[in-house]
């Protein structure tokens, strides 16, 4: 074993309590020979993702979990979310929670945009812990192989939709409904509510591409401010019950919606129950 | 009738050929001397023929003289020229044009029923917006800048699939994983024969490797039928690139990508070794893992034999 291996082993161990880490030995993962799966994913480095972010779940954002008894035990299901912020803290709590939420954990499979295997370290330290380039046959592996698939339909206008449009679902992709048709798999409508005021931005560089980015967001403050998040489970849609053809555009976008009002009526709910921001 | 039959992967199919009671004859074709010990050759069921395959006149006559009295019913075609440094007209022609002529020749020989060509997961575009899982139709490498060891499989393999559906043959192309073994033309062989191995930095991606064993295997269940098309031939080995590394006991060095090219090409120079940074630099960034579950619904070929790495896995000790 390789020492970075066995730092990564000890690490997670320190860092996470001994029931989060004897849990990790029943993570459900399929490995491909060598202690990874064949999109890259490592347990290890997943171990050592929970141990680092388990202050900021616990301690600094606070997360509190709702309606966890919608995550389904075993087999493939999308879970689609309201997306924000400079970085990834939505996803990284929605991952988080899941595995602590699921016995035994389930690794939330996040699909992250196409620029994301292009940034040195960065593409590589996401697929270490689950994350996937957003192309089709990447998806469609995972929801062949039984994976529970995180998407954020708004995509990368949702990180930069700003603070005066939170909550206000952007432009809603219609590739997660298409799928699910396909492959007849839930979708689970999740509303992250927090983490759309953690990290406000004062403006965004358009003509910033590096790695393929979109743009480049200005954060008003240089660090996530500690928000108390919440995040909320819907119950299962069963898309392909109500909407048969995944090859009609129209069905597609009319399931697309159905997805999305039920993120949008988790976000009320969930901003209806807040206590105060933080 | 197998081509490139001195070659590791040619020899090893031979072998199980004739291993194969079902066989009734194997024509084994080369450009060296006949490569099977003696203890192997069995004068009723193995010929070999030295020829040249860059001779269209000497291709045509193996295929029309003792092709046709031997009355070979599948030609496996495995000749490519392995070396990455080589370039030009004649490894081309071996590459290429020779591909063309068999296909061409065995569309209208009397009794070849089969083609069969081992053609590589080289041909595929390695694409961070594409899929990682690579499938059968994922594009292809087409760009007029790759190098001529990746151009001329591509056009070899494409020239082979156009045919497909319109010949008189069942055409079966293996796409196969890299081979990592000595002698096959393997870039990764080679990359890991240095005791220190660079990577660029902030990129580790997932290879697959295949072994000689599992290549052999597949190119026999394609000799088999009756299944045609496009398969690719997946490795048992999925790994991270610093992994592998690791289990060939060498020493990992990330360094900015832009110095890897000329570190690597001084190395070429120095020591006559084959390894292209150029040739690699997509996948050295960028995972790619063939994705095999064609093969193994029509073909029933499934990766089962591991690379043999000289550093196990648990003990971190040489083996």
């Amino acid at each position: 074993m390789s020492l970075a291996r066995r730092l990564g082993k000890s690490l997670s161990k320190l860092l996470l309590d001994p029931r989060q880490h004897a849990a990790l030995g029943s993570l459900a993962f399929r490995d491909a020979g060598h202690g990874f799966d064949v999109l890259g994913f490592d347990p290890e480095a997943f171990g050592v993702a929970l141990g680092v972010t388990r202050f900021a779940y616990e301690r600094y954002f606070r997360v509190t979990s709702h309606g966890a008894e919608c995550l389904p035990r075993s087999g493939a299901a999308i879970l689609a979310a309201n997306h924000s912020g400079l970085l990834p803290i939505d996803g990284a709590m929605i991952v988080v929670d899941v595995a602590r939420q699921t016995s035994p954990p389930r690794v939330a499979r996040v699909i992250g945009d196409v620029f994301i295997p292009m940034m040195p370290w960065v593409g590589t330290t996401f697929s270490r812990i689950g994350v996937v380039a957003g192309s089709a046959g990447n998806f469609r592996h995972l929801l062949e192989s039984g994976e529970l698939v995180l998407v954020f339909p708004e995509g990368a206008p949702g990180i930069g939709k700003g603070f005066r449009k939170r909550y206000q679902l952007q432009s809603w992709r219609v590739g997660h409904a298409e799928l699910a048709l396909r492959y007849r798999v839930p979708v689970i409508p999740v509303a992250v509510i927090g983490a759309e005021e953690a990290w406000p931005e004062i403006g965004r560089l358009d003509s910033f591409h590096a790695f393929g980015a979109p743009f480049l967001p200005i954060p008003a403050t240089p660090l996530p401010l500690p928000v108390r998040l919440h995040v909320h489970y819907g119950e299962p849609l069963v898309l392909h019950e109500r909407f048969r053809d995944a090859d009609d555009p129209g069905m597609v976008r009319d399931a697309a919606g159905v997805v999305k009002h039920a993120v949008e009526a988790l976000i009320a709910q969930g901003l209806s129950q807040r206590q105060g921001l933080w | 009738m197998v081509t490139g039959a001195t070659t590791p992967i040619g020899r090893r199919l031979v072998e199980r050929l004739l291993a194969d009671p079902g066989t009734t004859l194997v024509l084994a074709v080369g450009a060296e001397p006949d490569p099977l010990p003696l203890a192997v050759r069995d004068p009723e069921r193995y010929r070999y023929r030295q020829v040249d395959l860059t001779r269209p006149r000497e291709l045509h006559d193996l295929l029309f003289s003792d092709g046709r009295q031997l009355r070979i019913e599948t030609v496996v075609h495995n000749a490519l020229h392995r070396r990455a440094h080589d370039e030009g007209p004649r490894i081309h022609a071996l590459n290429v044009e020779c591909t063309r002529d068999l296909l061409s020749l065995a569309e209208r020989h009397p009794t070849v029923g089969r083609f069969v060509f081992r053609s590589a997961s080289a041909v595929y575009r390695l694409d961070p917006r594409g899929s990682t899982l690579l499938s059968e139709d994922d594009p292809l490498e087409l760009s007029p800048s790759a190098p001529q060891k990746v151009r001329d499989r591509v056009e070899a393999d494409l020239t082979v699939c156009t045919r497909m559906g319109m010949s008189p043959l069942q055409i079966v192309v293996l796409r196969c994983a890299e081979i990592l073994a000595a002698d096959v033309g393997s870039q990764l062989w080679d990359y890991l024969g240095s005791k220190v191995c660079l990577r660029p930095t902030g990129f580790d991606p997932m290879l697959n490797l295949l072994s000689l064993e599992d290549a052999a295997r597949a190119l026999q269940l394609a000799v088999r039928g009756p299944e045609r098309g496009v398969f690719n031939v997946p490795g048992r080995d999925v790994l991270p690139l610093s992994r592998a590394i690791e289990l060939w006991g060498r020493v990992e060095i990330p360094l900015p990508g832009p110095l890897l090219a000329p570190l690597y090409r001084l190395r070429a120079r120095a020591i006559g070794s084959d390894f292209r940074y150029d040739l690699n630099f997509r996948r050295f960034h960028f995972s790619a893992v063939l994705d095999g579950r064609r093969a193994q619904r029509e073909l029933g070929y499934e990766p089962l034999h591991r690379i043999v790495w000289p550093y196990s896995q648990s003990s971190g000790s040489h083996s």
